[in-house]
């Protein structure tokens, strides 16, 4: 072992009480750091979770009709333009065709044609708009888990299926088995049954939102051959961009990938981010200050022993070495232990919220920066010890023999 | 004949603390000669100067002016690292108050200048440390801390770190001014051990005329001035 590391370590072991004050000071601040990016962490997945649960990752539609220049005569000074027009129905017509690229495509979870509408459900006198949903039947949990969330009835979707949520179905006073009228806006009726009603907490899709067969939703809204959208589940909700980006490119539609429907979230995570930065940033500088006041005052304590060492001919250098290794330690030290705590309270917090039925913080152990702490925490001791080691390094002999 | 030139050459040495109104000038022209192998006390009032002399000598110190060689070297221009490097290599400090270092063993105390040269404890340097301080009378102490040490234990420890790199010249400002008579007798006996058998100059102040006159040359300082020197002559 070097000697300038051995006169260091005795340093710390011969002040204990000093030591272990200074290793619990360093310990907590990196259990804040932990702390606080274990819970932004878990944060940041659990709103992820939550925005992409029930939307799809990737969405394939027409692309918007814009105004189009027309190839015309250079010589004549005049232009044409084809105008945005309204008269033709925003649909996919060569669905089938962007469905086998898409399944030819890796790293897709799922993927779901869809046809959707506006319409009302009559039921006597009462009244209610709903947004209807026609859906391929194997196809009725690709994007948003349906079935699982049945509290009545069941998830079958035949041609006189009708699946609808618990608050419409309390409006209405509407029970499993009950035929009602759907009337799109198109102007179609169809009579169907309620066959399943769900609950999923979300007010969306409980209150407005009606599920039925592909086929039904085809005579609803004058859709003999098209497709409204095709919605797309990632393995990786994380690559959504690069999808839309490519599956765009291949199918020639018009692609959106939750990202750019979710800004908001991520300006949100990032602001929490910029927060979690500030209390790192604040946790660090209370270590710095401490070990630094402490260290200081070690030079002191021992300006007698600096002093005979360096009458003894130990360079300014080794001095300056015992005292950023007593840095380095303390920040090393603290950190591990610390880190090792804050895992162990992250954990335990990240278990009883989960035991709790998700009531407690969104607190992730994993997502803890622990490496990262136990780095800038160690360089954070280095830097601490600067201005000590310096101090120290000054430090004339002659101060000792007078003593 | 041929006539050796001396260890350490001091001429017209001048040091003046503090300026203007208020600045002490205690050292007031030293000229002093310290021959290879001799056993020097150095002598005078209380406030004379001999500690501040001492300090100088041992480039602790830097003087007002004059001239200070060792080993034919120059120490006034030398930069503060390679004074530092000089004192590690050539000289050894025993003093009043022994200044060990109290987290470390007696071993470990003697094994400082040499580990703090080398970068590591090398075993060749604890076996000089050991035999060191068998040579003391301290091998069963080795392993003790220097706070469970007598103060003449402690003295003797001091004295084998001062040796430990085998230097020229070991300056001990009273080495036995904290010590019993009998602690004194066995820490003066041990300086004149070492200067007999290591060829070590030592130059030694004390107010103990017994001390004095154990010493092969008795150097005064009086005055700011060397007044006297009586015993073997330069
Ligand atoms: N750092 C300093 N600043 C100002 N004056 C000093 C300083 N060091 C020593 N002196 C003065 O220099 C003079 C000589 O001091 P020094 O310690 O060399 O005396 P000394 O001969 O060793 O005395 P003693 O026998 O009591 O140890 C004293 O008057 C002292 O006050
Ligand atoms: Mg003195």
């Amino acid at each position: 072992m070097p000697f300038v590391v051995k006169v260091a370590w005795r340093y710390l072991l011969s002040s204990r009480l000093q030591t272990a004050l200074l290793l619990s000071g360093v310990a907590i601040g990196v259990i804040a750091v932990v702390f606080i990016t274990a819970l932004l962490g878990g944060l940041k997945i659990y709103l992820i979770r939550q925005t992409t649960e029930n939307i799809p990752h990737v969405t394939l539609e027409q692309p918007d009709q814009l105004a189009t220049f027309l190839p015309g005569d250079p010589a004549a000074r005049q232009i044409y333009v084809r105008l945005k027009t309204k008269d033709r129905r925003e649909q996919i017509l060569q669905w089938r065709s962007a469905m086998a690229i898409v399944g030819r495509t890796g790293g897709i979870a799922a993927a779901a044609p869809l046809i959707f509408g506006s319409g009302f459900v009559l039921r006597g006198q009462a009244l209610a708009p709903v947004s209807v949903q026609g859906v391929e039947p194997e196809k009725l949990d690709a994007i948003s888990p349906i079935s699982p969330k049945i509290v009545a009835g069941s998830a079958m979707v035949d041609l006189q299926a009708l699946l609808i949520g618990v608050t419409l179905a309390d409006d209405l006073g509407l029970r499993v088995g009950q035929p009602v009228v759907l009337r799109s806006d198109r102007g179609r009726e169809r009579t169907l049954v309620v066959r399943g009603i769900y609950r999923t907490g979300l007010g969306n899709l409980d209150e407005r939102t009606a599920y039925v067969h592909i086929k039904t939703a085809r005579t609803l809204f004058d859709l003999p051959q098209g497709v409204s959208e095709i919605d797309i589940k990632l393995a990786d909700l994380n690559a959504a961009d690069e999808y839309a980006a490519r599956l765009g490119a291949a199918t020639g539609l018009k692609a959106t990938s939750w990202i750019s429907r979710n800004k908001q979230i991520f300006l949100a995570l990032d602001n929490q981010a910029r927060t979690g930065t500030m209390i790192k940033f604040f946790a660090m500088l209370t270590i710095m200050i401490g070990v630094a006041s402490a260290l200081l005052l070690t030079t002191f304590r021992r300006r007698a022993e600096i002093g005979i060492m360096r009458a003894m001919g130990l360079s300014r250098r080794f001095i300056v070495g015992v005292f950023l290794l007593q840095g380095v330690f303390i920040g090393l030290g603290g950190a591990l232990l610390g880190a090792a705590s804050g895992f162990a309270l992250a954990s335990l917090l990240g278990l009883n919220a989960i035991q709790n039925g998700g009531t407690g913080l969104p607190i992730d152990a994993a997502e803890g920066s622990y490496i990262e702490g136990i780095l800038v925490t160690t360089l954070c001791g280095l830097l601490a010890a600067l201005l000590p080691a310096r101090a120290a390094a000054r430090i004339d002999p002659m101060d000792a023999i007078n003593q | 004949m041929i006539i050796a030139s001396p260890l350490v050459r001091i001429r017209d040495l001048v040091k003046t603390f503090g300026e203007g109104e208020t600045a002490t000038r205690v050292l007031k022209g030293v000229d002093l000669d310290l021959q290879a192998a001799e056993f020097v006390a150095l002598l005078g009032p209380s406030g004379s100067g001999k500690s501040t002399l001492m300090s100088i000598i041992g480039t602790l110190m830097r003087p007002t002016s004059g001239e200070l060689s060792m080993l034919g070297r120059s120490l006034i221009g030398m930069a503060e690292d390679e004074l530092t490097e000089f004192r590690n290599s050539y000289l050894g400090f025993v003093f009043q108050a022994h200044h060990l270092l109290p987290d470390f063993t007696a071993e470990e105390n003697v094994c400082f200048p040499a580990a703090g040269r080398a970068g590591f404890e090398r075993a060749a340097d604890r076996a000089r440390a050991a035999s060191l301080l068998e040579r003391v009378g301290l091998a069963d102490r080795r392993a003790y801390r220097a706070t469970q040490l007598s103060g003449g234990q402690k003295q003797r420890v001091a004295l084998a770190r001062a040796l430990m790199n085998k230097p020229q010249l070991v300056l001990a400002d009273e080495p036995t001014g904290n010590l019993d008579r009998e602690s004194s007798d066995q820490v003066l006996h041990l300086l004149r051990e070492m200067n007999k058998e290591l060829r070590t100059t030592f130059l030694i102040t004390t107010h103990d005329e017994g001390v004095a006159a154990f010493c092969d040359r008795r150097i005064h300082i009086l005055d700011g001035k060397v007044a006297e020197t009586a015993g073997a002559a330069p």
